[in-house]
Parts: C-alpha cells; sequence; structure tokens
C-alpha cells in the first residue's frame, strides 16, 4: 500500500455522471465533501456524516453507496452517478417526474438520496411490493413526507414501465 | 372614513386555491440544483468550528489558545471573553410579571451551563484545519454540582444557572377554579403523571449560516438556514448594535425546520462578529453531533394530571399541573413558556369541562435550551388527557368514541368560552369523532382485538381529538399570557407586462409557500399561477415574523389578499375608464380585466398594467399609477383548526415491540390551498409523532451527559415504522382570513403522538399495564409488564 504524508494531496481520476475527472485531494476527505467541494456536484447532501441518515447516498459502478462513508481517494477509477446525471436536459426522468406528482419530497435535503437507493432498486426490480420498497429505503431518512408518498412515487406504473426500460427514448 | 384595520379580510373568487397544484420548487430540487447553506462557496470564504462544553456546569478556570492560533491557516480565535466585548449574549424571557430572563452569552466565559454550549471559536481556510486547531485548544474546567434533572432542581441543592433563584423561571397560574368538591365525590376519577420525553426536530439540514461584511461599506449579508429572516435580522441589530439597515438576511433553499430554525442562536451572533472582525466571508455548518447537543431541544415536559368523571362518562372537572424541564437559558424569542405555559392554555381541549386548575412551571436544569418544536407545548397535555379520557372510557365500559362524544363542544353551543377563557365559535369535534369512528370501523376493530387476544396477540386503538391555535399573531400571543404584537407584511406588484411578484417574509423551509402564496396571489388579482412568482428570500424584499406556529397560509393569505385589494382597485378604476364603465362592473380573471358577464369587453393583465406604467393618456384624472401596495395582517381573533387522529397498534409482549398497523387522520382546516401539500403535511408530522412517540428519546445521564448524540443513538422513523396513512378532510372555513383558510402544520405533533401512545395503552389494558413515560421503547413496555405481573 502506498503511504501518503498526512497533509500530502494524492490525485484521483474518476467518471461522474459520464464525465472523467481529475482531482487532487486530502486522503482525509469523504467522497460527498471531494463531489461536492472539488468538483462543484452539490446536489449530493449530507447529513449525519455518521452513514445513518443516507442523505450522501450516490451510486458507484451501479451500487447504492454513502459518499459519507467512503474517501474521495476511493473514487480512483470509478464509475459514479450522482443526481445531476438523472435528468435529460431540462427533461426530469419519470423517476423525477414520479417524485414530483406524488409529493414525494418537501424540504428536498434527502431527495437525492432516495432517488439513488430507489433507482438502484427498480434497476433490480422494476415492479417491487410496498413492502419490499419500504425495505430498501429504510436507510434513508425523511423529516418531511412520512415515506408514503415516496413509496407511491417508485410503485408507479410509469416508473416501472421506464425500469423496465419498454419506454421509448 | 372607514377605519382600515389589519384584520381586514379580502374577498376575491377561488379558482387556484384549492387544486392540487404540483410545486413550482420541485424540477430544481428533483436535480440538485437547489442552493441550501452548505452550498454556498464565497470568495476567500473560511471555515468555522466550535468548541462546546463537556460539562454539564462548570467553572472556566483557564483557556489557552496559543498553539491553535499560531497553526497554519487559522485566521482568528476567541473565546468567551473575546466575544463578551461586543454582545452580552441572547436576552431572553417574556414580558409578564415575575418572568427570570436569562442571558445566554454568545460563547460562555466563566461559566458553562450545559454540555454543547459554546465556549470558543476557531475560524480557518477550511473546516478540517478549523477542527484540527479546535482541538488544540486547552481549557481547564472545574465542575460545579448539576441539576440533571427536575427532581433534583426542585431539591435545590444545586443551582442550574445563578440567573435563575430556586430554579424556577416561571411559575404561572392559568385558571383556579374550585375543583376540590367535585373531585372528591365524582363518580370516577382517572389520573396519572405523564412524563413526556426530551426530543429534537432533527431537520435534515443542521443549522448554519455564512456571514459576509464588507467593511469598505459597512454591510452585513447573512445568510442564514432560518424560518424567521426578518426577525433574526432585527435581533442581530439589537443583540450586536449593528445598525440594522446594514444587514440583509438571505434565506437560501432550508432543509427542514420545524420550529428549531425559529430561534436566534447564539453561534449565529458569534459568526456574525467573527465576519465583522476579519471582513472575509465565514461558513458555519454544523454537525449533527453538534445539532443534538446544542440545537434547541423540545417537549421535555410533566404532566400530572386528573379528570372528575360522572356515572355517564361526562366530565365535571380537570386537574393540570405541567413543569417543563427547560434547560439552563431561555430561547429566544419564545422562552422557556413555549411548553408548559402553552400547553397548560389548551388543556380543556376540545372538551366542555367546566371547572378547571391549571398551572404550568418553568424549570431550569443543565441542560440544552428547550425550544420551539412542531405542536410545541400542546403534544405533551394532549398526550394525557387522551389517555385518561380513553382509561375513562374503559372504566364506564363506553366507547373511546362515545365518551367523547358525550363531552365535545357541538355547534349548538357556539360561541363557547371554555375554562381557559378560550372563545370557541367554530369547529368540526363532533363530526370527526364520527368519521373517525367509521375510518377505524370500530365494530370490527373490537371483534378484532377479542380475536387477537385469544391467540396471544394485542392490538389496541388509540383515538385523539384535538383543536389548533393556528395562524398565531397578537390576539393568540396574547391568549397565551404572552404580550407581543406581531407584523407580516407581503409587497405584491403587478409588473408592466401584467405578471405579479410578490416579496414576502414568509421563508419557505419544505413546506411549499413558492406554490402555495402564488396560488393565493393569483386569485387576489385573478391571473393564473404560472404568472405569479413568490420571493420570500430576502430581507432586501419585505418584513414579517417568518414561517412557524402554522401562520404562513393564513398570514400569506391576509397580508397577499389586503395588498391585491389596492391593486385591483387601481387595475378596476383604469379599465373601468378605459373601456368606459364603471370600475365596480369590472372583474379580473383568466389573466384578464373585462365587464362583468361580458369577457369580450375587456383586455389583457398585461395591456391594463402596461396602460398604468406606460400610457398616461389612458389615465383617469387624478389616478395615482403606482401598481404596488404592501399590506400587513393579524387576524382579528384566534384561529381554531380541528381534526383527530385515531392509531392501531400491535404489542409483542415477548420482545415488546410495537408494531403501528394503520393511522386515521381527519383534518379540519377551512378552505385548503392545495390538498396535496395538506396532505403531505400531515403525513410527515405524523411521522415524526410516531418517532416521537416510540422512538426519539435525547437521554442525559446523571452528570448531565448526553448519551444520545448520533443517529444510531437518537432514533428517527424511517420507512417501515411508519405505516399509510388514510386521510379525510372536513371544511369549515374561517371567516377571519381571506378565502377562508387556516393553517395546520403543527396540527399532527399535536394530536398523533396521542393517537399513538393511547393505542399501546389500549393493547396492554387487559394485561393491567399502563405506560405514561415516552419514548415507548420496547424495553419501557417490557419493564411494564413486568411490573404489571409482580
Amino acid at each position: 500500500m502506498k503511504r501518503v504524508a498526512e497533509d500530502e494531496l494524492i490525485q484521483v481520476r474518476t467518471t461522474v455522471n459520464g464525465r472523467s475527472y481529475t482531482f487532487s485531494t486530502e486522503a482525509r476527505v469523504n467522497l460527498a465533501d471531494a463531489l461536492r467541494y472539488e468538483l462543484g456536484l452539490l446536489g449530493t447532501k449530507v447529513g449525519c456524516e455518521h452513514g445513518v441518515c443516507g442523505a450522501c447516498t450516490i451510486l458507484v459502478d451501479g451500487k447504492s453507496a454513502r459518499a459519507c462513508l467512503m474517501l474521495g481517494v476511493q473514487a480512483e477509477g470509478r464509475d459514479i452517478s450522482t443526481i445531476e446525471g438523472w435528468a435529460t436536459g431540462k427533461e426530469l426522468n419519470p423517476l423525477q417526474e414520479s417524485f414530483r406528482r406524488h409529493h414525494a419530497l418537501q424540504c428536498g435535503f434527502c431527495t437525492s438520496g432516495f432517488l439513488a437507493t430507489a433507482t438502484e432498486l427498480l434497476r433490480e426490480n422494476p415492479t417491487p411490493t410496498r413492502e419490499e420498497v419500504r425495505e430498501r429505503i429504510s436507510g434513508n431518512l425523511c423529516r418531511c413526507t412520512g415515506y408514503e408518498t415516496i413509496v407511491d412515487a417508485i410503485c408507479d406504473p410509469e416508473v416501472a414501465a421506464f425500469a423496465r426500460g419498454e419506454q421509448s427514448a | 372614513m372607514n377605519k382600515v384595520l389589519k384584520s381586514d379580510v379580502a374577498q376575491f373568487p377561488l379558482n387556484a386555491i384549492g387544486q392540487s397544484i404540483l410545486r413550482k420548487e420541485d424540477p430544481k430540487l428533483l436535480t440538485g440544483r437547489g442552493r441550501y447553506l452548505a452550498d454556498i462557496t464565497l470568495p476567500g470564504m473560511l471555515h468555522a468550528a466550535f468548541v462546546r462544553s463537556p460539562f454539564a456546569h462548570a467553572k472556566i478556570t483557564h483557556i489557552d489558545v496559543a498553539a491553535a492560533a499560531a497553526m497554519d491557516g487559522v485566521e482568528l480565535v476567541w473565546t468567551g471573553t473575546d466575544t463578551q466585548r461586543f454582545t452580552q449574549g441572547v436576552r431572553a424571557g417574556q414580558n409578564c410579571d415575575n418572568y427570570v430572563h436569562t442571558t445566554q452569552p454568545a460563547m460562555a466565559h466563566e461559566i458553562v451551563h450545559f454540555v454543547g454550549e459554546t465556549v470558543a471559536i476557531v475560524v480557518a481556510a477550511s473546516r478540517r484545519l478549523a477542527e484540527d486547531a479546535a482541538e488544540l485548544i486547552d481549557i481547564d474546567y472545574e465542575e460545579l454540582p448539576v441539576v440533571a434533572d427536575i427532581a433534583e432542581a426542585n431539591e435545590a441543592s444545586a443551582i442550574a444557572n445563578a440567573e435563575i433563584p430556586d430554579n424556577i423561571i416561571h411559575h404561572n397560574v392559568r385558571v383556579a377554579h374550585d375543583v376540590d368538591d367535585t373531585f372528591a365525590n365524582a363518580a370516577l376519577v382517572v389520573e396519572d403523571v405523564f412524563y413526556n420525553n426530551r426530543v429534537s426536530a432533527s431537520p435534515m439540514e443542521t443549522r448554519g449560516c455564512v456571514v459576509n461584511h464588507e467593511w469598505t461599506t459597512g454591510l452585513i449579508t447573512f445568510w442564514s438556514a432560518t424560518q424567521i429572516p426578518g426577525f433574526l435580522r432585527t435581533m442581530l441589530a439589537n443583540f450586536l448594535q449593528i445598525p440594522e439597515h446594514t444587514i440583509e438576511v438571505i434565506t437560501p433553499q432550508v432543509g427542514g425546520g420545524f420550529g428549531q430554525k425559529a430561534h436566534v442562536h447564539v453561534e449565529e451572533l458569534v459568526i456574525c462578529l467573527c465576519a465583522r472582525e476579519l471582513s472575509q466571508p465565514i461558513s458555519w455548518v454544523e454537525d449533527r453531533q453538534e445539532n443534538l447537543l446544542s440545537a434547541t431541544h423540545a417537549k421535555h415536559q410533566i404532566n400530572t394530571m386528573a379528570i372528575a368523571v360522572d356515572n355517564d362518562g361526562r366530565f365535571l372537572a380537570l386537574k393540570n399541573h405541567a413543569t417543563t424541564d427547560s434547560g439552563a437559558y431561555n430561547c429566544f424569542p419564545w422562552s422557556a413558556s413555549i411548553e408548559s405555559k402553552i400547553g397548560v392554555g389548551t388543556c380543556t381541549g376540545v372538551y366542555k369541562i367546566p371547572l378547571v386548575r391549571g398551572e404550568s412551571l418553568e424549570v431550569a436544569t443543565n441542560k440544552c435550551l428547550i425550544g420551539a418544536y412542531r405542536g410545541v407545548g400542546w403534544s405533551a397535555g394532549q398526550t394525557a388527557r387522551e389517555i385518561l379520557i380513553d382509561r375513562a372510557a374503559r372504566e364506564l365500559k363506553l366507547s373511546p368514541f362515545e365518551i367523547r362524544r358525550r363531552n365535545v363542544i357541538r355547534t349548538e353551543d357556539f360561541p363557547y368560552t371554555n375554562a381557559t377563557d378560550l372563545r370557541i365559535h367554530e369547529g368540526t369535534f363532533l363530526e370527526t369523532i364520527d368519521v373517525l369512528e367509521r375510518m377505524v370501523d370500530y365494530e370490527n376493530f373490537k371483534q378484532r382485538q377479542l380475536d387477537a387476544r385469544a391467540v396471544g396477540k394485542y392490538i389496541g386503538l388509540g383515538l385523539s381529538i384535538f383543536h389548533e391555535l393556528g395562524g398565531i399573531g397578537t390576539r393568540t400571543n396574547s391568549y397565551f399570557g404572552n404580550p407581543v404584537t406581531t407584523y407580516d407584511s407581503s409587497t405584491v406588484r403587478v409588473d408592466p407586462t401584467g405578471t405579479v411578484t410578490v416579496t414576502t417574509a414568509l421563508a419557505s423551509s419544505g413546506q411549499g409557500l413558492p406554490t402555495t402564496l402564488a396560488q393565493i396571489a393569483a386569485d387576489a388579482l385573478g391571473v393564473s399561477v404560472d404568472k405569479v412568482v413568490i420571493r420570500a428570500e430576502s430581507t432586501a424584499n419585505a418584513y414579517g415574523l417568518g414561517t412557524f406556529a402554522s401562520r404562513a397560509a393564513v398570514f400569506g393569505a391576509g397580508s397577499i389578499g389586503r395588498a391585491a385589494d389596492v391593486l385591483r382597485t387601481k387595475i378596476k378604476q383604469i379599465a373601468g375608464h378605459m373601456l368606459e364603465v364603471s370600475p365596480e362592473d369590472i372583474v379580473l380573471e383568466n389573466d384578464t380585466v373585462h365587464v362583468a358577464g361580458v369577457p369580450a369587453r375587456g383586455m389583457s393583465m398585461a395591456e391594463v398594467a402596461g396602460a398604468i406604467y406606460f400610457a398616461e393618456s389612458a389615465h383617469p384624472e387624478n389616478f395615482d399609477p403606482t401598481l404596488e401596495a404592501t399590506a400587513t395582517f393579524d387576524p382579528a381573533d384566534n384561529i381554531l383548526a380541528n381534526g383527530g387522529h385515531a392509531a392501531i397498534v400491535e404489542v409483542d409482549i415477548e420482545t415488546g415491540i410495537v408494531r403501528i398497523e394503520k393511522v386515521f387522520a381527519v383534518e379540519d382546516c377551512g378552505q385548503m390551498i392545495n390538498p396535496m401539500i395538506v396532505e403531505g403535511q400531515m403525513r410527515g408530522g405524523i411521522a415524526q409523532a410516531i418517532g416521537a412517540t416510540m422512538l426519539e428519546e435525547l437521554v442525559h445521564d446523571e452528570n448531565g451527559q448526553l448519551v444520545t448524540t448520533t443517529f444510531m443513538d437518537y432514533l428517527l422513523p424511517s420507512a417501515v415504522d411508519v405505516p399509510d396513512i388514510e386521510i379525510e378532510h372536513l371544511t369549515t372555513p374561517s371567516d377571519l382570513v381571506p378565502g377562508g383558510i387556516k393553517g395546520l402544520g403543527e396540527s399532527a405533533m399535536i394530536s398523533a403522538p396521542a393517537a399513538v401512545a393511547g393505542a399501546v395503552n389500549d393493547a396492554l389494558a387487559c394485561l393491567g399495564v399502563s405506560i405514561t413515560r415516552g419514548a415507548i421503547t420496547p424495553s419501557r413496555i417490557f419493564e411494564a409488564l413486568q411490573n404489571a405481573q409482580t
């Protein structure tokens, strides 16, 4: 393992939302802060910094991950997907649309984390039951909605169609 | 001349109001483009980290900041002695008799009074460096006797805060009828002591501010994740002796507030002073541990309550003694009386109880200060009363619905002045009970409960009927014994192209105000919602107290309605002149201004506005072309919304685990502005109620040390803890607010905890178990079951 000094900057090459980035960071900087302040991708939110609230959930190589529990240097060589990459231009994707239609967000601070978790779930199973959705999103905390409308949004038939890839582009 | 009152209610036809219009702010929030406090970066911005007290009560004997100050990248290290040069801190209390005001220093100097109190600050090039340097600050403390709970405070062997004699901040006898004979002779008395757990509002976004001081102009820009930008500005000026006009408070996107962000926090004073000292922008974003330690706590009450009941289940008298474990200082602006004093003010709820003895006591302890959290002081007393009512019903073999039906204030009783002197002139209390009984399918539930018991399962039903003093203005504050005047304004401008710009101090922290206030303005001027923009993000726009206490809808409708009224008159005047009809014959609707009943005889709002701004020849004689108006609003009386909650739970008596099967909610908030958003407020509040009742508890040890400082110890409800919620609406429009609107944001946190706690009690009543201490955790249930068996 390569050893670095405490304040030594480490160069990291990574891909975020399909774009290649190179940035330098201290070893101790977590991935959420690296995304936010090194790359300016402020859509990933930090709610607890100890891996419980799920607000900072992103997709790393297609799998959901807590950006506050990874280090920025662990982005090396990874394929990362964040909320900034999920709409097409100015068009929300069907999951984002469904969140809006079902009033699945209020203050919006937890929303990117929920979208990440839901995206991963829907890729595995386009038509989860309400119980499966509740179980899967139980690692994301929302203080505003009471969760029911988030479940509604994820279980929406238009989302299932999107998730199955049946919807034409 | 007619007297113009700020309680005047504007009249206009409803069109957008009442529709579940999708939120204007959502596309931004769904794509990561919302800019919250922590997303603000400014050139040269520095970062702050606080050093906080590790002791609940101690004397600071020595502080050495030299090593921290010498670190590379550190720009400033201050202690309480430094901030004390500029401000005494936050002076707080209520302006009523026998009230002990307190001064919370910006940072403690000499004495610390709770774990988490600010002691020193480091400002450095990054948060990381600031935290590194903070660890190098060397502080010696000499521990002092700690008042860790109310029982210790009463013994008075120690004093929590030398400013507070006998540890008593305030004692208030709200009402003192002679109830002793009634209790002595009553067929049934139900009574108990109820311990309401200390909780944290825990918005997903923590507190924070970014402050920039431009020394060349003296202007201060203060970004804060606050619910009260206008009031914060005034109080920064007051507490820091900074001219108010040099301060602009900007509210970025706010990630939830729930009352916790409706305070002036000492950290805000410190950051402002440091920014002025350095003339460089400073960002302070607290972490979750700081939030749990130092952001106002809430709901910590002990209620001793008794109800005297006759053989028919009629309530004869009620006694309520409510004590708040207030922490070491009054919060600002609410004071420690945000809890039990307010709670006792509505201790009879929606019921006819002729005789009442109600008193409140705010007791100081060495804990974080108690502050506002959704439902404020009402939750604890509501829970106590509704559990006792259920108990009386079981004793008298009445259904929980029937006993409440026999006691609620009914339409034929209006106006009804209750024992705490609240005049109630409307409400659907009886209807709420009937609707809930149908939703629950009570007959079916009773059978299920019996069937379940036969196979060793314990299910229970809890019920809670409430009213809510929402839209809190001068009259309601006065009712609660807090003599303050509220001021809230909006400015409405019809732009030259006919669009509408509304500026207000009603900042949103997620409630959807950019949409709902636009719905109000759209109807007030007869334009479509997409022609309206709400600008609430800066105190450069308008002045007002802010968004809390179910008041933004009420004050928004009131102030926007009154301001729009002025513009409507002018628009009708010029349109009448241009169309050669009387102004009274002109209507504003569908983005046009036309002769009533003849849409063809008219013109677009853009044409009329354009003529007012740019075509003097179209003006009638002596026409004042100003097309913007500012108006305040303050309701003429208390505004009462109402409703009820029912919960069904199953308790596993082997594990103590409670499954919440279903929650039912009925809300009567008058005319809904946006039903989708109303139901969002209801569901979110119910989730918080489930958390506060079953999971969340800020636990201090005997030394006043907070032991729940992460989300692994302080448990917020997740998606598996909150069931789907069935909702119905009743509608009693208010005649005190334009459109008949009432507030409802607090309601679920007032009433749903009682339903959830009541359901657990109902499930276990057949085992002789009652639970009167929250949070109702599995271990508390297990303990109660053990005690019942011995």
